[in-house]
């Protein structure tokens, strides 16, 4: 997203999660602006999706703070949205009434709730499935009404956790494309969690690595904007350079 | 071919019982079991019909003994579930003794029933409420406590309440699991209806076959057998179908499958 002005949405400061008397991740600094991308990249099971569960108010951190549109938040549910790897859609609703679980949950009569998502199908490419149930749809469009889920509680601060990891690669880097064109469409603010360099180079404004024991931003890169149209754009030497620089730091 | 095959699957079982019912016929037609130690199934199909407006009754005062403590059980499984699932404290302290109540021989209980509530209808329905309940209730427990944590945090993650977590979440996943308690309980139904009958009373299919019993009319008995087999599988199907319309998903499932 070329467009995106400099004012953060989500700023997370100094904060330290521990499990059982150790520290899982600690010491996290980092924000989000209005409209970007941005990727936390690291191993498996190093403690991403603690951090996440830490932003979305799941978990209360030891210390630090968390800071929404400059008000914090910390400890705070209801705030930002959370996609995760599953799909977790309801099986006895339907495409739209699981599209209409946050609205209903923040109290919105469902005839409105449902003619505000029925609106949204296009834009999600949906259009002919709405009265369809989960288990008539394949992995890859589970994981587009997920998204319509989690679009439809907020757009100012998506928090994806690896939403195309339990997809095969073909269908994976489809979803990466479908991802970036809704983006363009909806210009939300997303902070993505992957182990995956690519999908972090594809989709990202910025990647955060984070690494070790217990984890800890080791840096932070900014990915170049320019021919990064499509896949095949992975291959110019400008992003397989920053491919090995990130590399090295993992 | 594969049409073919389900019906196949489908006679199966029919050519089975049909198989049995005619050596049973045979063996007492042949004179191998004198009638009077067992009738045949011609003469239990006889009886039947001949005593039918008299065993309708019964079946009716039995039934409705059976549909009084099934829904008294329902309505009792929920409150546990809900009270166990939404506080571990009650889990821990209640799920023993709901264990505990399982072991008890019914068939010793009754009778204290009889002692405790009279000959009326109360003991025969409270024997229906003590067989109906524990399944419902173990099930339905499972049920809502098999949901997936990650859903649950999701939803929690949303700003959702305990109460809407319950019933957008849990409850609506633990169907399944509700139905499959209640198939069993519907099954048992009749059946702790007519233990509860045949401690004493007025009337009831369990008073009706005590009273055969007590004239050597075997065949009635097996006729009232007969009539509580159809009725609780009837009852057993009626639940069936019941889930199958309010839960049109898991039949997608199947089709799929």
């Amino acid at each position: 997203m070329n467009t995106c002005q400099n004012k953060p949405v989500l700023k997370v400061e100094q904060v330290t999660k521990e499990y059982n008397h150790k520290n899982i991740i600690e010491g996290i600094d980092l924000y989000l602006n209005q409209g970007e991308f941005v990727t936390i990249l690291g191993p498996s099971g190093c403690g991403k999706s603690t951090l996440f569960n830490v932003i979305a108010g799941l978990l209360t951190p030891e210390t630090g703070k968390i800071f929404v549109n400059d008000a914090e938040v910390t400890g705070r549910t209801g705030i930002v949205s959370y996609m995760y790897q599953k799909d977790l859609l309801l099986p006895w609703r339907t495409v739209v009434d699981n599209g209409i679980l946050p609205l209903e949950i923040r109290g919105i009569k469902k005839k409105e709730a449902r003619e505000k998502v029925r609106e949204m199908l296009p834009v999600f490419e949906l259009e002919s499935d709405g009265d369809k149930y989960p288990n008539q749809l394949s992995g890859g469009m589970k994981q587009r009404v997920s998204l319509l889920r989690t679009y439809m509680f907020s757009k100012e601060i998506m928090l994806l956790d690896e939403p195309f990891g339990g997809l095969d690669a073909i269908t994976r880097l489809k979803m990466q494309e479908y991802l970036m064109a809704i983006l363009k469409k909806i210009k939300g603010s997303v902070l993505f969690i992957t182990h995956d360099i690519d999908e972090a180079i594809f989709l990202s404004d910025r990647i955060y690595v984070i690494n070790g024991s217990p984890a800890h931003i080791v840096e932070e890169f900014k990915v170049p904007q320019k021919h990064k149209e499509t896949q095949a754009a992975l291959v110019s030497s400008e992003l397989s350079q920053l491919r090995r620089d990130i590399l090295k730091r993992l | 071919m594969r049409k073919y095959q389900n019906i196949v699957d489908r006679l199966i079982p029919i050519v089975f019982i049909l198989a049995i019912l005619i050596l049973w016929q045979l063996v007492v037609d042949l004179g191998w079991v004198e009638r009077y130690v067992l009738p045949s199934p011609m003469d239990i199909i006889k009886a039947l019909v001949e005593n039918w407006s008299e065993i309708m009754m019964h079946t009716g005062v039995t039934f409705f003994e059976g549909m009084v403590g099934l829904v008294v059980a329902i309505s009792l499984s929920l409150l546990m579930a809900i009270a166990m699932d939404q506080y571990p404290m009650v889990k821990k302290a209640v799920y023993p003794v709901l264990v505990m109540s399982q072991t008890v021989p019914i068939i010793v209980i009754a009778p204290l029933l009889a002692m405790w509530f009279g000959f009326g209808i109360a003991p025969k329905i409270f024997v229906v409420v003590l067989v109906c309940f524990f399944p419902i209730t173990v099930n339905l427990i499972e049920g809502l406590q098999s949901v997936d944590g990650e859903l649950i945090n999701l939803t929690r993650s949303m700003g959702a309440s305990k109460r809407q977590i319950f019933t957008k979440i849990k409850f609506p996943s633990a169907l399944p699991y509700f139905f499959s308690g209640l198939k069993i309980a519907v099954t048992y139904s009749i059946m702790g209806a007519v233990i509860g009958e045949w401690l004493g009373g007025k009337a009831g299919l369990g008073v009706y076959m005590l009273r055969a019993r007590h004239a050597f009319a075997l065949d009635l008995v097996f006729a009232s057998i007969l009539v509580i087999v159809i009725l609780s599988i009837g009852l057993f199907y009626g639940i069936a179908m019941i889930q199958r319309a309010l839960m049109p998903w898991e039949r997608l499932k199947e089709e799929e499958g």
